[in-house]
């Protein structure tokens, strides 16, 4: 699937035992999905990091929240 | 034919699954269910798509295999009719849904908890876990992989519960204890508690995932880290950084895992099924565990909780389970022991202790016994031995322990209580303590959420009529704010405030982990 929107930080999964800081990619139709990479590591990914404050296209799945990207480019 | 143990699959999507090699999962059922019999206990397969299976037992067929109310009346139907002291559903989530629960801690990110409690207990379908507070079943679940088409997975792990043998309890008294350094005061508790001691506890970081062999060779494993759903690794923390190094990982499982390992993990998602296509062809945790060898893991389906000191919630259930099983109960016992010791802590469950009561569920043969009880003197004796003819348990002291477990399951069906969410906002003497609180402990607020506190009717007779009145209009409020620890990292803190009758009677502040 194919998504489009703004990469924000906050924190997530709150009160829980794995709250965490995190990229969450919301969605021009307003939906929020935790940002993940295909094989990175869910809770902090160096390689994520740059996206922060960008908008973003991306193809991946959801699961259980968690957008699990196979591909992402930054749009202009 | 008096049934002990009934075996629940959905025959029709296993054939969709894995066509004409279906037979070689009927073999190895077949072989469970001989070893079963030579063991004494009587088995019974039951397909809860099959019109004649379930019109044996008064019940509807399933047509629809998603359709969890009616899975769920299926099963209601099948412990009515054969009253099994072991319910073992065979497949996993795509085979025989689990029921989809309300999050009673919405707000975390999971927008549902799916969950085995409702298989548990004799009440009736329903998405409000707080319907499920009194399990009286003991329910295991033998999973295959989700979208797999291999039999051989399934067929492992039912020759491994075919073939299992009970061992002395001191092969289960060395363990491979695993923490995120973060938690090491939590889990050290845990495994002092369990074990009577912590000094063999392993953090990540320093440590992992790179474990020795000998390390993992331990039959008792007891791990407390973060986990992701769909990810087939557990990660460490170090205190106070926003680091999530590699703790655990299936692919480093293989071959490593002796044969009878039992595992409590207390991750998020440390339990959860999922389809090894999602995470590049790598099975979870759980199922590369099962698959190497052990005979049962004891986890969650979802976002877990713990105290930032101490233990409590997700700790506490699975201290219960690996208690029961060190102590000699079968691992369904065991699971249903954890659960029931678990509430019967409280006069009430909060959203998060109702979370972890429907999350946290048992995959494996519920009927195994992995470790060797301590048998009592009598037991050896000849007239002992002449009168059961076993020297060991029997079926019928089987069914005290599962009347007692009716019972106990029957009496917090009908004594707890349980917070749901309200509308309403806290009183503004209330929220004057919240803010002061949340000021002194310099909290930034995010959001107020509110509950109502509702009893069963049964709850308040007999010795109870004189808490009835205490007990109306006892609501919770809690606070949920943000601090800036002083290594700089921000820190959830929810601030509670227990009320009866317009009075704070209770007030508690916990931190993330």
């Amino acid at each position: 699937m194919s998504f489009r929107g703004h990469v924000v930080r906050r924190r997530v999964s709150v009160g829980s035992k794995s709250e965490h800081e995190a990229l969450v990619l919301v969605t021009d139709g307003g939906d929020e999905y935790k940002l993940r990479r295909e094989g990175g590591n869910p809770f902090r990914d160096p390689e994520l990091d740059v996206l922060e404050g960008e908008r973003i296209e991306c193809e991946g799945i959801v699961r259980d929240g968690q957008l699990i990207m196979s591909r992402w480019s930054v749009l202009d | 034919m008096a049934v002990d143990k009934v075996i629940v699959t959905n025959r029709s999507v296993l054939q969709r699954k894995y066509s004409t090699s279906l037979q070689r999962i009927d073999d190895a059922v077949r072989n469970l269910i001989a070893a079963d019999k030579k063991r004494g206990v009587t088995t019974l397969l039951v397909a809860i798509d099959s019109a004649s299976d379930m019109r044996a037992v008064k019940g509807a067929p399933v047509t629809k295999p998603k359709d969890e109310r009616k899975v769920k009346a299926a099963i209601d139907a099948l412990c009515a009719a054969y009253t099994p002291d072991y319910l073992m559903i065979l497949g996993a989530t795509d085979v025989v849904p689990m029921q989809t629960l309300r999050n009673p801690a919405g707000g975390d990110g999971d927008k549902n908890v799916p969950s085995d409690l409702p298989y548990a207990c004799a009440a009736p379908y329903s998405n409000r876990p707080s319907a499920f507070l009194g399990p009286t079943r003991v329910v295991g679940r033998l999973p295959d992989l989700v979208g797999g088409d291999n039999p051989a997975y399934l067929v492992g792990l039912l020759g491994t519960a075919a073939r299992y043998r009970t061992r002395p309890s001191d092969e289960y008294q060395h363990y491979f204890g695993l923490s995120a350094q973060v938690w090491q005061a939590s889990t050290a508790l845990s495994l002092s508690n369990v074990f009577g001691d912590s000094s063999a506890m392993h953090t990540t970081p320093p440590g992992g995932p790179k474990w020795s062999d000998a390390q993992l060779a331990f039959r008792a494993h007891f791990i407390n880290c973060h986990g992701a759903p769909s990810a087939p690794e557990y990660y460490g923390q170090p205190p106070g950084k926003e680091e999530y190094p590699v703790a655990h990982e299936a692919k480093r499982l293989k071959r490593k895992v002796s044969n009878g390992t039992v595992i409590a993990a207390e991750c998020c998602y440390g339990a959860q099924l999922y389809n090894p296509k999602d995470s590049g062809g790598q099975a979870g945790i759980c199922s590369t565990y099962l698959a190497d060898g052990a005979y049962g893991f004891f986890g969650s389906t979802t976002i877990a909780y713990g105290p930032s000191e101490g233990n409590g919630q997700a700790d506490l259930i699975c201290q219960f389970f690996l208690d029961a099983v060190l102590a000699g109960a079968s691992l369904g016992r065991a699971a249903l022991e954890a659960r029931q010791r678990f509430v019967a802590l409280y006069t009430h469950l909060d959203p998060t202790d109702l979370k972890t009561l429907a999350q946290f569920y048992l995959l494996g043969d519920p009927s195994i016994h992995p470790v060797a009880s301590v048998p009592h003197a009598l037991s050896r004796t000849k007239v002992f031995k002449s009168a059961f003819k076993q020297a060991k348990t029997t079926p019928g002291a089987r069914a005290f322990r599962r009347e007692r477990l009716a019972r106990t399951g029957t009496n917090l069906q009908q004594s707890l209580g349980a917070a749901t969410p309200i509308r309403a906002r806290s009183p503004a003497y209330v929220t004057r303590v919240l803010n002061a609180a949340a000021k002194d402990s310099r909290i930034t607020e995010l959001q107020r959420q509110s509950y109502a506190v509702s009893f069963p009717r049964a709850a308040s007779s007999g010795g109870m009529k004189q808490f009835a009145a205490t007990r109306r209009g006892r609501s919770i409020y809690m606070l949920v704010g943000e601090k800036v620890t002083s290594d700089k990292v921000k820190r959830v803190v929810v601030l509670a405030a227990t009320v009866q009758d317009g009075v704070i009677v209770h007030m508690r502040r916990v931190h993330s982990r």
